[in-house]
This record gives structure tokens, sequence and C-alpha cells, in this order.
């Protein structure tokens, strides 16, 4: 049986005004009750924001179709809308209620019974750290505390799907690191799919499988972190001091390739199951002396760099997945 | 219901609206002592035959006790009503609640609920408690011969309460801040009356007044009250002026209560 994806977008166009923010996107993003999270990464401007509203119904589509949880975003969205939660990135609260009345209505709204609502609104307080601060109202709390709140209210009701619009903003190290703990924990734990749009990247690096590089309303990369950084594994940096002509002829001695850079420096693909001991006794049959060797660290920020035109590709880049380059 | 019944909740936690909505029953109590005597012709003996023509509960009798009732509903709603949407907008809630289950109508409409119900609170429910006693005190055949007034004062009192609770909810839609919220509420019917005024004067015309809901909804209620209509236009016409004026503030609600604000 095929899994369902989380967002299914089909030639996806917004125009609001004259303008038109997003041209066309297609795209299949992540698969509904897998525990996953999807990054939404690009530049100001690039379309992230209206990508989300879109989904969330908030702005009507020109053309294309949105499906979110395989509901149609324009005559279903009711219906998806009571199985997401959306934490906005700016301050969103009802100021004079305590935290616990304003998530018991939250998830009341969601449809949730009275009972189980005000239950629910306990246990997830306590969940995200505002336990002993619940009947405060909200206006009191510090900006942390309203990030958390924010969280609260969008798992209060048990969404399969939680929209993040920039989590973790002006959280100090501390508050950041919870934010991300607890995104995990929703992932692995509660089995909840998760949005994440951020300019972090190391943030959607740290919580995302898969992430999507929107520059100007398309996008422009969408990559599977996790097979990403397992082919890293396949990259290799060695630098060595002697006479390292005959080495590009000896390197399929380990079923390897490489390219020199110069000074000493070569990158090397590896194949599957060969690791990086075959390197250190190929380099000692050469006779070379290793000064560095390590794996490629393509970094989330590299590939986003590289997608929006700021990083020239690597020799060897396209050997790993691509699926959604645009 | 989970919207109506919080904000009635965080309505009634306001001193000053529980203070106006003692003090509005103050009338229909003294209303209730007007009907219990009008019953009870043995307690008028001694006074003269004009007084005791002047004590009866008919049109014009209820149509006194909307008009003063209604006053108080306009105070009412200029205080209740500017907390419903401002502190939201205020604070960005809107897409919290648009991103669960809940139309911007099905808000307008739980919102619309909050002040309807309040504001019934103090004029059409006390109102049928009046009819109510005159039934008992007068009997059946009275009620059979004055049924209409019950229903015209309840129908009335809806339609007055739907524009009041329509310009309390477009000035808390505009206006983050309460105090001049409930000003501009309030503003709406003196300046429209002013302006209705000065309309018949400079143009020497009857029909300025139509402009003015207050006494455009008064020709209306005479009307279903069948107490004879002041000068000036017709229970219709100024009928169809409110339902224009119901109209146009729709629209006005409507375009504030989105969960984002494009800017094009």
């Amino acid at each position: 049986m095929s899994t369902v994806p989380v967002v299914e977008l089909e030639n996806l166009k917004v125009t609001l005004g004259r303008r038109e923010i997003l041209h066309g996107i297609t795209c299949r993003l992540g698969a509904s009750g897998m525990g996953k999270a999807v990054g939404l990464l690009g530049p100001n401007g690039a379309g992230k924001s209206t990508l989300i509203l879109t989904l969330l119904g908030f702005l009507r589509p020109s053309a294309g179709r949105a499906r979110i949880l395989g509901l149609d975003c324009g005559r279903r969205m009711g219906e998806a809308r009571s199985r997401i939660g959306y934490m906005p990135e700016n301050d969103s609260f009802i100021g004079d209620m305590t935290a616990v009345t304003f998530l018991r209505q939250m998830a009341e709204l969601s449809g949730l019974p009275p009972d189980a609502a005000l239950e629910k609104s306990h246990e997830v307080l306590f969940h995200v750290g505002l336990g002993e601060a619940r009947y405060r109202e909200l206006r009191t709390y510090s900006y942390g505390m309203k990030q958390m709140a924010k969280l609260a209210q969008a798992i209060v009701h048990g969404p399969e799907l939680v929209v993040l619009d920039e989590p973790t903003n002006g959280l100090d190290p501390a508050a950041r690191r919870r934010m991300l703990k607890l995104i995990g924990e929703m992932k692995q734990e509660q089995g909840m799919s998760v949005i994440v749009c951020s300019h972090l990247l190391r943030d959607i690096e740290q919580v995302c499988d898969e992430a999507v590089i929107l520059k100007d309303g398309q996008i422009v990369h969408h990559c599977n972190l996790e097979e990403e950084r397992r082919s890293n594994r396949r990259f290799v940096e060695l630098e060595v001091t002697g006479d390292d002509r005959n080495l590009r002829a000896a390197l399929p001695e380990i079923g390897a390739e490489g390219v020199p850079e110069g000074g000493g420096r070569w990158r090397l693909v590896l194949p599957a199951g060969v690791e990086l001991e075959a390197v250190w006794r190929l380099a000692a049959r050469q006779n070379l002396l290793v000064r560095r060797i390590t794996h490629r660290q393509d970094t989330l920020e590299e590939i986003f760099l590289k997608a929006l035109g700021h990083l020239a590709p690597a020799p060897e880049e396209g050997a790993g997945p691509d699926p959604g380059r645009a | 219901m989970v919207l109506p019944r919080s904000a009635w909740r965080r309505l009634y936690q306001q001193r000053l609206v529980l203070l106006l909505t003692m003090l509005a029953f103050v009338w229909p109590a003294l209303c209730a002592g007007f009907v219990y005597l009008s019953n009870h012709v043995e307690l008028l003996q001694g006074l003269e035959d004009e007084f005791k023509q002047f004590i009866q509960v008919d049109g014009r009798f209820f149509s006194i006790f909307m008009y003063v009732q209604g006053g108080f509903a306009v105070f009412l709603a200029a205080l209740a009503g500017p907390g419903l949407i401002a502190p939201d907008l205020a604070n960005n809630a809107l897409p919290l609640y648009f991103s669960r289950p809940l139309t911007r109508w099905g808000y307008a409409l739980a919102r619309l609920t909050v002040l309807v119900g309040m504001l019934s609170v103090v004029t059409w429910v006390p109102g049928l408690v009046l009819f109510g006693l005159q039934v008992g005190l007068a009997g059946g055949t009275w009620f059979a011969a004055n049924w209409t007034l019950g229903a015209g004062m309840v129908a009335g009192f809806l339609l007055w309460l739907l524009i009041l609770s329509l310009v309390a909810m477009a000035s808390s839609a505009y206006v983050k801040w309460r105090v001049v919220a409930a000003a501009v509420s309030l503003a709406f019917f003196f300046i429209l009356s002013g302006v209705a005024e000065m309309i018949d004067n400079v143009l020497r015309v009857t029909w300025g007044h139509i402009i003015d809901p207050a006494w455009a909804v008064n020709q209306v209620w005479c009307a279903w009250l069948g107490v004879t209509l002041p000068a000036g236009a017709g229970a219709g016409a100024s009928g169809l002026a409110l339902a224009v004026m119901m109209l146009l503030l729709v629209p006005v609600i409507a375009s504030r209560l989105q969960p984002v604000e494009v800017v094009s």
C-alpha cells in the first residue's frame, strides 16, 4: 500500500495582489504517519511562508492544487484542519487567558470534548515545561515561554501533522535545545509528521529528515537528509605528503576513484563497504604520509548555498540523491 | 459553542459590564410595577380618570419600555463589544483560530451570538417577562387580542440587537484599543443622529432621519406595536435603511477577520 504524502503540490501557483509568489510548484513531501520532519528552507521572500499559509488554507492558490494529508486544501480544509497543528512565527495568543484555559479552548476548537481538552492541556503544558506556570496569564510569560505555549497549543489535540513556522526564532541556546528536543520527541515518540519552516539551517539539519529549498517561488532543491548523510560517508577528503602521482592509478585497487586538487589534496569516492582503513593501507603502499583523512562534511549549509547558486558544485556532485531538483 | 462560552465568561468578569447589566433591570422592574398597578384598579381609587386611562398596557407602553431598554443596550454593546474581537486582533490570535476547523463566518457568528445573547438578557427577555406578567394578570382574552405586541417586541428588539452587535463588532475589528473602540461605537449612533438632523434642517426635508439607526428602528417598532409613527419616512423605508446598514457592516467586519494580512 502506498503511503499518503504529507504535502502534495501540483503546479501550485499563488498570486498576492498582482504578484505571483509561487510559480507552479510540484512536489510530494514526507509520508503521513511515519513520524518524519520536512524542513522548508529559503532566503527571505522565497515563498516559504506563502506556501505554509496556502497549505493551511489561509491563501487561495491561483492555479494548481495543494493537498495536505491527502485532503484538498480548498474543498476539504475543515477536515484537514482538525488533523493539523500550527505554530505561527509571530506572537499569537490571548493575553488575558491563563495558559491552561487558552490550551483548553484551542483543543476544544479542534474537536476534543471539554473534559479531554482540559486533561490534555495540563498534560501538554507539563510536557513543554510550563507545568508550574500553567495558571499564569499568557501576557506575563517571557518570550521563550510564549514560544513553548505556542508549541503546546499546536500539539494539544494530538494532530497528525504539525506545521512550525520558525520555532526557534529568538530563543536562547538552552530554550532552542529544548524546542528541538521536543520536536524530535513529537516525531519519534508520538509519530507526528512535522513541517519546519526556518532560516536556521542547523535546526533543520538537526530535526529534519527531508529538506526543501525554495528560491523565488520555486523549489530549487529537494533532498533526503538521511540519505545525504549516508552518501557523505562515501566521499572522502584526503591530504597526503610525498609523491602522489601514482595514486590515481592505484585507487582502483580498492575500488575507489579520485580527483587531485593540488598540494597533496584529493577527493575520493569510495565504493560501498570500503572503509577509511583501506585508504590508509593504500597510502602506505604508495609511501605517502597521510596528513588528513575525513569523510566529506557536505552540510546543509553547503547544499543550501549550492542550491541558491552561491557555491560552485563539487566535481562529483550529482552522485548523491537529488530527486526534486528543478 | 466553545468561543461564546469562553467569551461570555470573560465578559461578565468586567465589573462595569456587570454593573450596567444590573442597572438595566431597574427600568423593567419599574415597568413590572406599572403592569401590576394597571391590573389592580382598586389600588388606583381616588385617582383621576385621565391617569387611570394613562396607565394601560398597550403598544405605547411597550414602545416606551423598548426605547429605554434599547438605549441601555447601546451603552452595553459599546462597553462589551470591543472586548470581543479587538484583543484577538491585537494579540494576532486569528491564525490560531482559523488554523482549526473554524471558519471566519463561524468566528463572526460566535462573537455575534455572545453580544446578542448578552443584550437579550436586558432587552427582549425582561420584555417577554413583562408581557407574560400582563398576560397572567389580564388573562387569556388580553393575550388573544394583543399577542402581536409580544411578537413585535421580540422581533423589534432582535433587529436592534443585530444592528448594535454589528456596529460594536465593526468598531472592535478596526480599533485595537478597547476604550477608543467603545467611543467609536457610541459615536456611530450620535454622529449619524446629528447628520440626520442636519439633513432635515438644511434641506428642509423629513426623510433625513432615515440614516439615524435609532430613529429608523423606532419607526419599525412603532409600526410593529401598532403605535402612531412619528413624522418622517415610513416603517418600510426605515426597515430598508436598516437592512442596507447591516449589509454594509457585514463586509466591513469580514474584511478584517483575515488570518493573514496580505499587502498587495
